[in-house]
């Protein structure tokens, strides 16, 4: 019975086209475009002052101090305009075009001038300005013919009757006429009237149509100049969002570390302390139950702990405070197999960076303890033109491959989200050298 | 004995000075931070310093440094390292500038009270007191050429007790047995790993030490 009156809910019904042609005119669409496009003159006309003022002022002072920064200046201005044009069209439009990453300027005042002045998103924003223009001038014209002559139009009776807005023409044989003049035709009698009447409705029904087709073209620029940009551009952005999340991921690990140290952490220790002092308060005359329970209770602290311990020595080890040099130099000092350790980082690198690396390296020595049955590890960390070089060679019996175990080659997954590089070089019988290749910072 | 407690935590700060106070220890004064200890220090000169290892104002490694400095100004002040972590570099620097007088414990070794301060009667009468869990760490640090390799079990287990600053009649309550065998064993491990026999604790101590890290 339910499921019947579901299935006969009325249809959704269609109006027919001409009711819809009828009702485009006064439609809210109409309106919010005509309001787009209206309030896109003075912001256009603004904004192309704005541009060329202090683009050309920065041109003609450019061999002087303050030329460069007011071009860096206008770039930067139209970057702002770029972003109000996207919030009208979001508004008015429903063009809902993704806003471009932000500007991530060079450290400094010259810095940050020099990045304005690279900034395509702000040259993009000018690009469109200056097409803006003679869009909105070809506007006001579509704008003129269509809306304000349908209502010129419409009204014409009315103007008629009050006397407004009247030629006067004087016939060969003297008779005086007044009326909208059009190729010498007087539009004076009734039926004419009529007829301006008529073509007024006309052009209202095709304003909404023709503001619409302008402003698709507005769109596409939009979308093209204003938006995120091409492939080069949409690459670098994505570079840059990678970098942010691999940095955001290691200052949040660390953060996590020092919130299970001073807080579970030391907590689970201050539960242990408390335990300790029952057990002295309660002396040692207790029953066997309490006795149990409570060296129960003492044990599931220290085992918390241990446990603890181990999830951070996972998650990010405390000894990469002190840097990677000191991480490596306590990971050294754990492997069964004797590890000689060559540090020299002249420059410490991104705390991202400096976890990869550690765990390379642990990722590596477990790797050789496993497999190599090697007898010395060699394990070098050094800078090279800018970049961080691991090398860890064993002198074991050699044949690892990347594509032989799942180990290494996640090592290369991993490293790789940083652009890094891993190399093996294996051949049977040792000795084995893996070169892990990254850059310093994210 | 009298006891400065250097840990930034509140809690920790407190239940530690409490936990002492239980056995009769005298806390003289507990602090939060490397600067106040080292006041602290100078103003009551105490037999004994418990200092975490990461405090303020970096949370790294102040504890470490602090300990050092005191060690260096105050002669015959017992230091103590109290940590959630092991860190094998901070070991050795402590160790460094000789093991009379030092530890390095884990924070949850307060769990057993009798062993909690018999290492630190042992630092403050200068003697060591080292981890477990960091002479296992040591020790994890695998074979190194000949020696060790050739110990027995228990030769194995009497110098990891030997490592953590324990006596050998210490030893030898721990693993049940007489002290004339201790003697014994520890004769045979110094004869396997070439170290002088000693009897003094922490000289001990520091020639295993020194023997295991030679490896690097």
């Amino acid at each position: 019975m339910s499921a019947n009156t579901v299935h006969q809910r009325p249809a959704h019904r269609v109006p027919p086209v001409a009711v819809l042609v009828l009702r485009e005119p006064v439609s809210r669409r109409a309106f919010a475009e005509l309001g787009y496009f209206l309030l896109n003159i003075p912001v256009t006309v603004l904004g192309v002052v704005y541009a060329v003022v202090s683009l050309a002022l920065g041109a003609g002072l450019a061999i002087t101090a303050v030329g460069v920064p007011l071009i860096g200046f206008a770039v930067h201005g139209a970057r702002r305009l770029g972003s109000l044009r996207r919030r009208m069209a979001r508004r008015f439009l429903g063009e809902d075009v993704a806003a471009p990453l932000p500007l991530d300027p060079l450290p400094g005042v010259f810095g940050r001038m020099s990045s304005r002045l690279r900034d395509r998103v702000g040259w993009r924003a000018i690009a469109y300005l200056m097409i803006a223009v003679p869009l909105t001038l070809v506007g006001v014209y579509v704008v003129a013919a269509t809306w304000l002559w349908s209502l010129i139009g419409l009204t014409y009776p009315v103007q008629y009757a009050l006397g407004w807005n009247l030629d006067t023409k004087v016939d060969a044989d003297g008779t005086v006429h007044h009326g909208f003049v059009f190729f010498d035709v007087v539009f004076d009698t009734w039926p004419r009237q009529l007829l301006i009447t008529v073509v007024g409705a006309l052009l209202l029904l095709i304003a909404p149509w023709a503001v619409r087709a302008l402003l698709l073209v507005d769109r596409l620029l939009i979308r093209a100049l204003l938006g995120p940009g091409g492939k080069a551009e949409r690459i670098r952005d994505l570079e840059r969002s990678r970098a942010y999340a691999i940095d955001d991921v290691a200052a949040t690990l660390r953060r996590i570390e020092r919130d299970l140290h001073d807080g579970a952490q030391a907590r689970i220790v201050a539960v242990a302390m408390n335990l300790t002092m029952l057990n002295e308060t309660l002396g040692p005359d207790i029953d066997q139950d309490s006795r149990r329970l409570l060296t129960a209770a003492r044990d599931h602290a220290k085992d918390a702990l241990v446990e603890l311990r181990d999830v951070v020595g996972n998650i990010h080890p405390p000894a990469l405070d002190g840097g990677l040099e000191t991480a490596l130099a306590t990971l050294a000092a754990r492997s069964p197999i004797p590890v000689d350790l060559t540090a020299d980082l002249p420059d410490r690198p991104a705390a991202a960076i400096e976890t990869i690396a550690y765990f390379s390296a642990a990722e590596l020595l477990t790797n050789v303890t496993k497999h190599s049955g090697a007898n010395r590890i060699k394990v070098d960390i050094v800078e090279v033109d800018g970049r961080l070089r691991l090398a860890v060679t064993d002198d074991g019996r050699g044949g690892a491959d990347v594509a032989g175990g799942t180990g290494l080659r996640g090592l290369t997954e991993r490293v790789g989200t940083v652009d890094g590089r891993l190399a093996v070089d294996s051949p049977p019988g040792g000795p084995t050298l893996i070169t892990v290749d990254l850059p310093l910072h994210t | 004995m009298r006891i400065v407690i250097a840990e930034d935590s509140v809690i920790l700060r407190e239940g530690l000075a409490q936990l002492l106070g239980m056995r009769g220890h005298e806390v003289v004064a507990a602090v939060a931070d490397a600067t106040s200890l080292r006041a602290e220090v100078a103003e009551h000169a105490p037999d004994v310093a418990v200092i975490d290892i990461r405090m303020p104002p970096t949370h790294t490694d102040e504890g470490l440094q602090a300990a050092l400095a005191l060690r260096r100004a105050h002669h015959g002040l017992g230091v103590l390292l109290f940590s959630q972590y092991v860190e094998t570099r901070f070991v050795r620097e402590l160790l460094a500038e000789g093991s009379s007088g030092v530890g390095y414990l884990l924070k949850e070794r307060v769990s057993d009270l009798d062993e909690f301060t018999a290492a630190l009667d042992r630092v403050a009468t200068g003697g060591t007191a080292l981890d477990p869990e960091v002479v296992t760490q040591l020790f994890g640090a695998g074979p190194r050429e000949g020696g060790i390799t050739t110990l027995t079990p228990r030769e194995r287990q009497v110098l990891e007790l030997m490592a953590e600053g324990r006596t050998n009649s210490a030893i030898a309550k721990r693993l049940v047995v007489t002290d004339r065998a201790i003697e014994k064993h520890v004769a045979n491990i110094f004869a396997k790993l070439n170290l002088t026999a000693s009897d003094d604790d922490h000289r001990r101590v520091l020639s295993v030490l020194k023997y295991l890290d030679g490896r690097q």
